[in-house]
């Protein structure tokens, strides 16, 4: 009898789901073994024992389900961090539209500003360097020019005829005006009043000439005296320069005599040496 | 013991209530809780010998059988599926337990309820306040000694003694053969008759129970 019942078949046998000829064998088997048979018994009263653990008594508390079906996109935590990022999105589009914030970005610039961006002239100017020929340049200068002229012209004119008029005006008013005060003053004039300031003016004429005359005399003296002085002293200093020649002269002339009395001293010493000599030669 | 509630629960749980619970009807998955609230209760309580952690993960699975119950394909297998959600959120919980290092009230109080035997006095089994304090005291040690056994034996015993499940029942819900089952059923009883003895609990100290 090699038959000897797994642990699974005991099992089965104990709770009595063997039926027929497995039950048989099993039973056959623990008449046989009585140990097994023993260890099965002890099984059958521990679960005996276990059965005196009754069961608490507990209240199912209220749990409430939330519905997955309700719970739509928008209510995950997905869904809402989705939506915060479009409605943060969509604040900034309506920040920027308020304030007019305008980015752009087109040869190689980036422009951020609030409202429409200017046009940068210089920009402008260095993108179209060809745009002003110098033609152009000369064409500016010279209406610039016209227009100055133009200008200069009518203001010249202008003041031209304020000048003129001006001049006109002054000349109408003071020939009228004077040659009315004058007229005014001579027939208002008497024969004694001209006779009386034509004294009055040969008076001062007279004291003018006087004081011109003796002023005229004495300065004239001076004057005079100042030149023979002068004359004097030139006649001196010409004389005393003659004097100085002659005598120059005759210390020249008393020294040509010197000289003249040397030579012909020496002039003597020759000829008596040479007619020493000859005549020593002769008598040689 | 469970004449009376089983054949409530069998009653509770046609599979006409079973599948307006699948097509979403909240009344009927309110009452397959109120039907089986006790019973899985019970399991996780025999599991942890924990109040807290049997309520936290008798509610968790119901929570999970809720929300999972419209992708049950065969009404006739509800009973081993809730187990299996039963025995997963005990297994869950039990890593939880492991890492927070808790130690249960209960454990602590009865460590020495060996060394207590008043359980052993003989005498009738009346409304007796002592008596059943007695009871109480036996029920508590048992269990204790339950919670002795590894955690795959004791799944299996509690399954099968306390639960009343078929072992292929209890083979769909732990995904595993019924011969592993029924092995694991025979160590777990045979460990169960050591620790007994080791406890002194033999048919002759509780033959006034039996």
């Amino acid at each position: 009898m090699n038959y000897k019942p797994d642990e699974s078949l005991l099992i089965s046998y104990m709770y009595g789901e063997l039926q027929g000829e497995e039950k048989q064998r099993v039973e056959r088997y623990l008449a046989e073994h009585p140990e097994t048979l023993k260890e099965l018994e002890a099984m059958a009263f521990v679960r005996e024992v276990m059965k005196k653990n009754p069961d608490k008594e507990v209240i199912a508390p209220p749990i409430v389900f939330d519905d997955r079906k309700t719970r739509y996109f928008w209510q995950t935590p997905f869904g809402r961090s989705l939506i915060g990022v479009a409605a943060s999105f969509a604040f900034i589009l309506l920040i920027g539209k308020l304030t007019g914030l305008h980015v752009s970005y087109t040869n190689q610039t980036l422009t951020v500003s609030f409202g429409v961006p200017k046009e940068q002239p210089v920009l402008v100017a260095e993108s179209e360097p060809s745009s002003l020929t110098t033609n152009a340049v000369q064409d500016m200068i010279d209406q610039s020019l016209n227009r100055h002229n133009a200008a200069l012209q009518t203001q010249w004119m202008e003041t031209q005829q304020k000048l003129d008029q001006s001049i006109k005006s002054n000349l109408a008013n003071r020939s009228d005006a004077d040659f009315n005060r004058l007229v005014q003053k001579v027939s208002a004039a008497s024969e004694d009043q001209i006779r009386q300031f034509a004294l009055t003016l040969q008076a001062e004429n007279a004291s003018m000439i006087k004081d011109y005359m003796t002023l005229n005399s004495t300065d004239q003296r001076k004057y005079m005296e100042e030149l023979l002085i002068d004359f004097a002293k030139y006649l001196e200093q010409q004389h005393r320069n003659d004097l100085q020649v002659l005598q120059a002269r005759l210390n020249n002339i008393e020294q040509d005599t010197d000289l003249f009395k040397h030579e012909t001293g020496q002039i003597l010493s020759s000829i008596i040496s040479s007619v020493d000599q000859s005549t020593s030669l002769t008598k040689n | 013991m469970h004449a009376e509630t089983l054949q409530d629960m069998a009653l509770m749980h046609s599979d006409t209530l079973i599948e307006r619970a699948r097509q979403g009807d909240k009344n009927a998955q309110g009452r397959l809780v109120q039907v089986w609230y006790k019973r899985i209760y019970n399991y996780c309580f025999r599991f942890f010998l924990d109040h807290d952690l049997a309520m936290e993960a008798s509610q968790k699975a119901f929570i999970s059988m809720c929300r999972n119950i419209e992708a049950l394909q065969d009404a006739g297998r509800f009973k081993s599926w809730l187990y299996k959600i039963a025995v997963n959120s005990c297994r869950e919980e039990a890593r939880k337990m492991k890492g927070a290092r808790a130690v249960s009230f209960d454990v602590v109080v009865n460590a020495d309820g060996e060394d207590s035997p008043g359980w052993e006095q003989t005498g009738r089994r009346n409304e007796n306040p002592e008596r059943q304090y007695q009871q109480q005291e036996l029920a508590e040690l048992l269990q204790q000694c339950l919670m002795e056994l590894s955690v795959e034996q004791r799944e299996v015993v509690i399954m099968k003694e306390y639960e009343g499940l078929k072992f292929r029942e209890i083979a769909e819900a732990l995904n595993i053969s019924e011969n592993t089952v029924k092995s694991r059923m025979y160590y777990g009883l045979d460990a169960l008759k050591r620790i007994l003895e080791k406890r002194k609990i033999t048919r002759e100290t509780v033959s006034y129970e039996l």
